[in-house]
């Protein structure tokens, strides 16, 4: 997306490799699936892990109670599905037996946001971040590419808090840099003075379109949405006056609203716009770059956002 | 079989009778509390609590009907898990008994209060040790909820022999009877059919508890069923049957001096 040779690599199989290489190490790990495993790489895990891979078809509230008592035995349990399945049919079996119960389960939703173009509304999950940041104990992650996902992995496979996971469908550029990932922390992805950028996942990675670079961005990473890096972001803001929040979500629930609140709290001055899908279902399309012009979340809509943070000052 | 007997002559009985004083002593005092359930699932607990077939630090229970907590709060109390007194502060601000079962509480394993969760989380128990059993009482009215379909489902997939489903069968939910909710016609035919052992036992019945009780811990490979039959508000005449008793807030004075002397005659 940034570039014509940027390379394309595949989150999901990222975390079917990752999970399997996790599996190797610890005896203890398990996966809960409602019948998607193919769709999360996950074919290997089952063949190779056949007592650990706990398939209970398609019923996400069992899935996501019998893994909660999976772990109160004291396994590293992975639920895996779509986001519009768990954590949507199943959140208050995640609230209850998962988070009340305090069981560290990890939660993994693929396909979620407009990505999933051709499935159409009912799979292109935009209310998961808003579901699961709202929950107590429940921490959040949404890695920016396959490369990201992998350092994280193995830190949230390992902690103790429960978290959910959340993965695209499609194919998406590789760019993060970075050699580990630390919960809590964001990462830079390019850094300048006059506007701060915030989001998660691929759709953040349009902002590195060469086109950008007379913009001055200083673009965050905020894979670790819960808990969020708040002095990060505010030393960013801090210095630029100007925020532009985009996130393949609603903005009601999002991110967005996690700055928004951040920096009110703060007492900070600061010009803010906040790209995410505005109160509507997705679609069906042909490849999700139709399906983010529509909804404003293209590099057009981008382009003007930034235009505008920089048309007056921010402290005027 | 008669139903519904309540032997005085079992061992078990005074403690029938006292946890029961218990019980609306503690609801009666908070002002708040589900007393039909109580009273109709005390006696299983007074059974799964004093049984030998079972030892709960190693093998679990779990109240997936968070609701009739009161009774298990009383018989953990019996049991020697946190002191008597402890039961007068059900459900006020800063206790360990909560108005819904939770982990707070010493002895307590799952924290419930929404319907139809526990018999998935004791799947998932019962396959993580696969050792020990793992003991689920829920509520008749709860399988209204299509997750307990899913869970009745999955543990017969898995084999899971050390699982023991036991159904708390007052016939009555908040509204009115199951009948008229939502009919659950014969649970136990559906359970049999879903690949479970399943026995159909008189619940104020000590003997009867005991004895289905060792026959389903018994039973190696499939997973064990007990549709207990019971009444809701057992022991209290006017709250006997009567859905109106699902839960209370403070009973009158002369209501609740007629219920304390009822069961003093229990």
């Amino acid at each position: 997306m940034s570039s014509k040779d940027t390379k394309l690599a595949s989150m999901r199989r990222a975390f079917g490799e990752a999970l399997f290489a996790l599996a190797l190490k610890n005896p203890n790990l398990y996966v809960v699936d409602a019948d998607l495993y193919p769709s999360l790489y996950l074919t290997d895990f089952k063949a190779r892990f056949r007592s650990r891979f706990i398939q209970v078809g398609v019923a996400e509230n069992n899935a996501a109670a019998i893994a909660a008592g999976l772990s109160a035995t004291g396994k590293t349990v992975f639920l895996t599905s779509f986001a519009c399945f768990s954590p949507a049919i199943n959140w208050a079996t995640i609230r209850q037996s998962i988070c009340y119960n305090h069981h560290p389960v990890k939660i993994v939703g693929s396909h979620a946001g407009l990505m999933s173009a051709d499935l159409g509304a009912s799979h292109q999950m935009l209310e998961d971040v808003a579901l699961m940041r709202t929950l107590p104990n429940m921490e959040v992650f949404a890695p920016i590419d396959a490369s990201e996902l992998k350092m994280m992995l193995p830190v949230i496979a390992y902690s103790q808090t429960p978290a959910y996971l959340r993965l695209v469908r499609p194919d998406t550029p590789l760019v993060n840099s970075a050699r580990s990932f630390t919960i809590g922390k964001s990462r830079f992805l390019k850094r300048g003075d006059k506007i701060t950028v915030l989001g998660y996942g691929p759709i953040l990675t349009q902002l590195l379109l060469p086109d950008f670079d007379k913009f001055s961005l200083d673009i965050i990473n905020c894979s670790s949405i819960k808990p969020l890096d708040d002095k990060t972001i505010l030393t960013s803001i801090k210095k630029t006056g100007r925020c532009l929040v985009i996130e393949d979500h609603q903005q009601n629930g999002g991110l967005g609203e996690a700055v928004a609140k951040l920096i009110l709290t703060s007492g900070q001055k600061c010009k803010f716009i906040h790209l995410g899908v505005n109160n509507a279902f997705g679609q069906s399309a042909h490849n999700y770059f139709d399906l983010y012009h529509h909804y404003a979340l293209s590099p057009l809509a981008i382009r003007e956002s930034l235009k505008k943070l920089l048309s007056t000052h921010a402290h005027s | 079989m008669a139903l519904f007997s309540a032997p005085k002559t079992h061992p078990l009985h005074s403690k029938a009778r006292s946890l029961r004083l218990d019980i609306l002593e503690m609801i009666n005092h908070a002002g708040f509390g589900h007393i039909g359930s109580a009273f109709s699932s005390v006696d299983i607990l007074i059974s799964l609590y004093n049984s030998k077939l079972f030892n709960f630090k190693k093998d679990r229970f779990v109240l997936s009907a968070g609701h009739l907590c009161a009774s298990l709060y009383a018989v953990l109390a019996d049991t020697g898990y946190f002191d008597k007194e402890e039961l007068f502060t059900f459900a006020q601000f800063n206790s360990r008994l909560q108005g819904h079962a939770t982990i707070d509480t010493p002895g307590i394993n799952y924290s419930a209060g929404s319907l139809g969760q526990g018999l998935s989380y004791s799947i998932g128990l019962a396959l993580g040790d696969p050792k020990h059993h793992v003991v689920c009482l829920s509520s008749d009215g709860e399988h209204n909820e299509g997750q307990v379909w899913e869970a009745i489902m999955a543990a017969n997939k898995f084999h899971l022999g050390n699982l023991i489903s036991i159904v708390d069968y007052n016939g009555c939910q908040i509204g009115g009877t199951t009948q008229e909710i939502m009919p659950l016609d014969e649970l136990a035919g559906k359970y049999l059919r879903f690949g479970w052992t399943v026995t159909t036992v008189d619940g104020h019945n000590f003997y009867e508890l005991a004895r289905v009780l060792k026959k389903s811990k018994d039973s190696s490979i499939y997973p064990a069923c007990i549709i207990v039959k019971t009444v809701l508000g057992k022991g209290v005449s006017f709250m006997e049957n009567n859905c109106q008793y699902h839960d209370i807030k403070k009973l009158a004075p002369d209501l609740f001096i007629t219920a304390k002397n009822e069961l003093q005659r229990y």
